[in-house]
């Protein structure tokens, strides 16, 4: 009987495997990417660009990175931000020693770096879970953090113990560097990123990305249907470390164009676990959503009041941004802990049902 | 070690109908001071339906976890499918065709149906990270071939409604029948039971005999089964074998079992 049915469910199956399964998600997606790829660069001023859309870019790509690793594959880091500071220093390097590196190899190179050292301190994962996997990352993220600062080597002997990124030109036009412009950098970002959520929604679709998942719902019954524990977390290592040292190299490189060590301490890490669960663990929507909470809007809240002729100190916005952002995560974490994505999910499920509930 | 199921039909496991497939010779497993399994041989023929009995704690759990490599014996040795060995990983008996359900489900709770049961062809999937990141092509074609087996069992099962529930939102009855699919997805040649109806109600129960005997007799699996209510036990098995405080008590067809003497005993004096 098992074979009956083979063959005629073919193109079904292909098309229940497409990515949209409805159209209006296809429709919604090209309206995000016209405005993503279209609409805001032309419309966007020199401030937008690098307080706004430039940086909910970086930390989309850091989030998603690290969404891999906890979200999918059920492996707590905080040690995202000296990941990400591997991925910028490997960057430094490889520009500075091959002056004639095309940037986008520079950043596609230095991604495997922070891979390397990713599954490096990933080994331990097999043995240890949970809290204590994460204390084990936290090693790592004081560790290296340290090791940006003690081997002068990395960031080529400066004085001032920073790496200073260099004007670089690819094709002729100037991407990185204190002369390039926002537009083109904006560009270059958005390529990357968009390159980088493609291949993330492969693989968390695709048969790699269930093993995670199986790996992170129950390990015992995921060894007892034959993965193999070890390899599938160091994948998931690998592939977090390697879009989380992108976003670093991206970070320093597109958006900051200098940075010391201390950059990518603990602070950075928590800030980009903090889009990651607020956006939603398990997503990759949501590491967009989260930025755009995270990062975006305390910034439109500061000149909001400037915009709207409302006269308030400047010190009381910032207080009161905190406040604000803060009352918006903990009411985001209460009312769906599983973060702004479910909101979306089930927003969705309302609009299909819409108007006929059941 | 996946080779060895993917070129071969799930029945065809160079065994012989009504040959040993499996042969558990004199083992013992103790955890601690506690002797869970003293000195049990048994065996499993090809194509029969093998039950295992006895009183809560009488060691059938951990009989199967020493069969798939989950615990490893002090002493004795197992030989499958003509390969002798002390102890493996869980993994490499997976490869060599052994699959199981849990006593207490153990599905992946924030995945699908359909998902869970795709696992089971976990070891099957070759497809490697440079295709899965490129996907169409070569991965999305290994998808869907795995993906036509899974329906065909998603079909078998009757569980065509629930293909994209998350299973953790299934009532029990239902998560113990979408195990059984994750487990007929891996193809095995030896399935483990572990009390596959327990907290079912009746018809829930009639259910899953039914596919229990249907897997056996259409696809020609293996079944070795832990199962309390007799009823069951005595319509489903080929042969019993008893066990009792870590202990063979007896061996046979259903009906020389049920009217075994130490039977009678150890099932009256250990309520159950
Ligand atoms: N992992 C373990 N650690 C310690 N003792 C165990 C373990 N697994 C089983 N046992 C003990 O082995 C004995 C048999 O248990 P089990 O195989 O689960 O019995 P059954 O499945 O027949 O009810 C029990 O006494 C149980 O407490
Ligand atoms: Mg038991």
């Amino acid at each position: 009987m098992f074979y009956r049915i083979s063959g005629q469910f073919k193109t079904d199956y292909r098309s229940d495997h497409a990515l949209f399964r409805v159209r209006q998600d296809a429709v919604l997606m090209g309206i995000i990417l016209l405005f993503a790829w279209v609409i805001f660069p032309f419309t966007a001023n020199e401030f937008v660009f690098q307080a706004l859309l430039i940086p909910v870019l970086i930390y989309s790509l850091a989030a998603l990175g690290l969404n891999i690793l906890t979200g999918y594959a059920g492996q707590l880091s905080l040690g995202t931000g000296a990941f990400m500071g591997v991925g910028a220093y490997a960057c430094y390097k490889l520009v500075t020693i091959f002056p004639e590196m095309n940037l986008l190899v520079a950043i596609g190179l230095s991604g495997f770096f922070a891979a390397a050292v990713g599954v490096a301190f990933g080994l331990p994962s097999l043995r240890i879970k949970g809290f204590y996997l994460a204390i084990a990352t936290l090693a790592a993220q004081f560790f290296l953090v340290w090791l940006f600062e003690k081997w002068a080597w990395l960031y080529n002997y400066n004085a001032s113990g920073a790496i200073q990124v260099p004007t670089i030109d690819m094709f002729g036009i100037r991407v990185a560097g204190p002369t390039a412009s926002s537009f083109v950098q904006y560009y270059f970002v958005l390529f990357v990123v968009t390159i980088m959520t493609i291949f993330a929604i492969n693989i968390t679709r695709g048969h790699i990305g269930r093993t995670w998942k199986a790996v992170r719902d129950m390990d015992i019954a995921a060894e007892l249907v034959g993965i193999n524990l070890l390899r599938s977390k160091l994948i998931a290592f690998a592939v977090s470390s390697y879009i989380v040292g992108v976003s670093g190299a991206l970070f320093v490189f597109l958006w900051r164009g200098a940075a010391e060590p201390n950059l990518f301490d603990i602070p950075l890490s928590f800030r980009v676990l903090f889009i990651a669960i607020i956006g939603g663990l398990g997503s990759i929507l949501g590491n967009y959503l989260g930025a755009i909470l995270i990062v975006a809007l305390p910034v439109i809240l500061n000149i909001l009041p400037e915009m709207v002729g409302l006269e308030i100190n400047a010190a009381v916005v910032e207080h009161l941004n905190i406040m604000i952002i803060g009352a918006l995560i903990i009411a985001v974490l209460i009312i769906e802990p599983h973060g702004l994505a479910r909101f979306w999910a089930i927003i969705r499920e309302k609009l299909i049902m819409w108007p006929f509930p059941h | 070690m996946a080779d060895t199921i993917q070129s071969s039909p799930w029945t065809d496991d160079g065994i012989d109908p009504g040959a040993v497939l499996l042969n558990v010779d004199n083992i013992s497993l103790s955890f601690g001071g506690v002797k869970a399994i003293s000195d049990i041989s048994f065996d499993v023929c090809k194509g029969e339906i093998r039950a295992i009995i006895g009183p809560n704690g009488a060691g059938k759990t951990s009989m199967l976890n020493v069969i798939n490599g989950f615990y490893q014996p002090q002493e004795g040795t197992i030989m499958f499918r003509g390969k002798e060995r002390r102890s493996m990983k869980p993994h490499q008996a997976v490869g060599q065709g052994i699959a199981r359900t849990f006593q207490n489900v153990a599905l992946f709770k924030g995945m699908s149906t359909l998902d869970n049961i795709m696992a089971g062809r976990s070891v099957m999937m070759k497809r490697n990270l440079f295709w899965q990141l490129l996907w169409h092509g070569p991965a999305l074609n290994e998808e869907i071939e795995h993906r036509e087996k899974v329906e065909e069992i998603i079909d078998f099962l009757e569980i065509k409604h629930i293909r994209r529930t998350p299973v953790g939102n299934l009532p029990y009855g239902l998560q113990k029948r979408v195990e059984l699919g994750r487990a007929l997805a891996m193809e095995p040649s030896l399935l483990l039971l572990d009390e596959p109806m327990a907290g079912m109600n009746l018809e829930e129960k009639e259910d899953m005999s039914r596919f229990v005997l249907d897997v056996n007799q259409q696809f020609g699996t293996t079944i070795a089964l832990i199962e309390h209510d007799m009823g069951v036990v005595m319509d489903l098995s080929d042969r019993v074998v008893v066990l009792d405080y870590g202990k063979k008590i007896a061996d046979g067809t259903p009906d020389e079992v049920r009217n075994n003497q130490d039977v009678i005993d150890a099932y009256l004096g250990v309520p159950h």
